[in-house]
């Protein structure tokens, strides 16, 4: 789109909108291989893990900072699976689109229908205090977020259920309750009994504190990083475009976050090139996109 | 699901023993130490784990 100042301040509203939704089609209904081929890498190389420890001997130096990002990289693909972004219901690859999500929430010991219904209403109830599941990593510094990742590990965090567990009930879920606390059983069962058999030091290294640590960067860069500082609720508010000294490969795309809620089923290998295209519209509807109002040479 | 609830409520207790202890335990083994007070690494592990666990259900959270 090449659009001056002058040709949309002469566009009403409407015209606008109509604008946006015609960039937003070009983006959407593409494959994305990339994060597809991600996904199934990462479930690759994470249980290679494993047998690479425990049979060929790879030293655990070696395989805990792997295991750490495997587990790090396992949310995205999981995520664009929730949004059917692979294939949507009665298409010909949802099974693919199913398996995807199934796979990498299983290792962060999330369902991943969980994961779907909670992060529905993420962008739902966006920034509202009261019904966004996200809302408990609102924190005004980078530092405060990193402190309410770790709080919202918790057994109960401010001493009431978990945020995910409170949506589901209000949502009439308990299917999916029992379905995450059947998942954790199993997870705790298979530490306790890797532990007491002798090799506690390995699962903890290849799962428990990767786990705990790959919770900390998803929360910050994408619960906190893309919503702070979560005051405003809105189509155009409610979330924003941020610069990091990480840049979009470090934050896994969550600079440009913006463009997700409004096209969710944009893949996201194609939502910096989206927001480009986009960034003049969005300029015009006031959304918070002033860290990233120009595109680097 | 009274179970799981049950099973749920006491759950930092049962990880303080379940894997806490072991995990202190073969740490401690891990790095050459002994546990203090001429107790074995695994009675250590298990008072440990089990103390901060309890402590963790009683608050409701570990940090």
């Amino acid at each position: 789109m090449n659009m001056d100042a002058g040709q949309l301040d002469a566009m009403s509203m409407e015209a606008l909108r109509e604008q946006e939704r015609l960039i937003a089609r070009r983006h959407l209904n593409h494959f994305p291989w990339m994060t597809f081929s991600w996904g199934m890498a990462n479930v690759v190389c994470w249980l290679l893990l494993w047998p690479a420890v425990f049979a060929w001997g790879l030293s655990l130096w070696v395989a805990f900072p792997v295991a750490v990002l495997n587990l790090m990289l396992f949310y995205l693909p999981s995520h664009e699976a929730q949004h059917s972004i692979i294939a949507r219901p009665g298409e010909k690859l949802r099974w693919l689109n199913e398996f995807v999500g199934h796979v990498c929430s299983a290792p962060l010991v999330i369902p991943y229908r969980v994961l779907r219904a909670t992060h529905m209403e993420h962008h739902k109830y966006a920034n509202d205090p009261e019904l966004d599941p996200d809302y408990p990593m609102h924190a005004e510094s980078p530092l405060g977020a990193i402190w309410k990742a770790i709080q919202w590990r918790q057994p109960r965090p401010d001493g009431k259920p978990h945020a995910y567990a409170r949506a589901l009930e209000r949502l009439g879920r308990e299917d999916l309750i029992a379905e995450a606390a059947l998942y954790e059983l199993a997870y705790y069962t298979f530490l306790f009994a890797m532990a007491w058999s002798g090799f506690a030091i390995e699962v903890a290294l290849l799962w428990w504190l990767p786990r705990h640590l790959a919770f900390i960067y998803i929360l910050f860069y994408l619960a906190w990083a893309p919503h702070n500082p979560a005051m405003e609720r809105g189509r155009y508010k409610d979330t924003r475009s941020f610069k990091s000294p990480l840049g979009n490969i470090g934050t896994m795309g969550m600079q440009f976050h913006v463009v997700h809620h409004l096209y969710p089923r944009i893949p996201l290998y194609r939502t910096p090139q989206a927001y480009w295209e986009l960034l003049p519209i969005l300029e015009k509807m006031g959304a918070p996109i002033e860290e990233l109002s120009a595109r680097p040479d | 699901m009274h179970f799981l609830k049950f099973i749920f409520s006491i759950g930092p207790l049962i990880f303080g023993i379940g894997f806490l202890a072991p995990l202190i335990s073969q740490s401690f083994q891990a790095l050459g130490w002994s546990a203090p007070w001429g107790f074995s690494t695994l009675t250590f592990g298990l008072l440990v784990g089990a103390a901060l666990g309890a402590l963790a259900t009683v608050r409701g959270r570990w940090v």
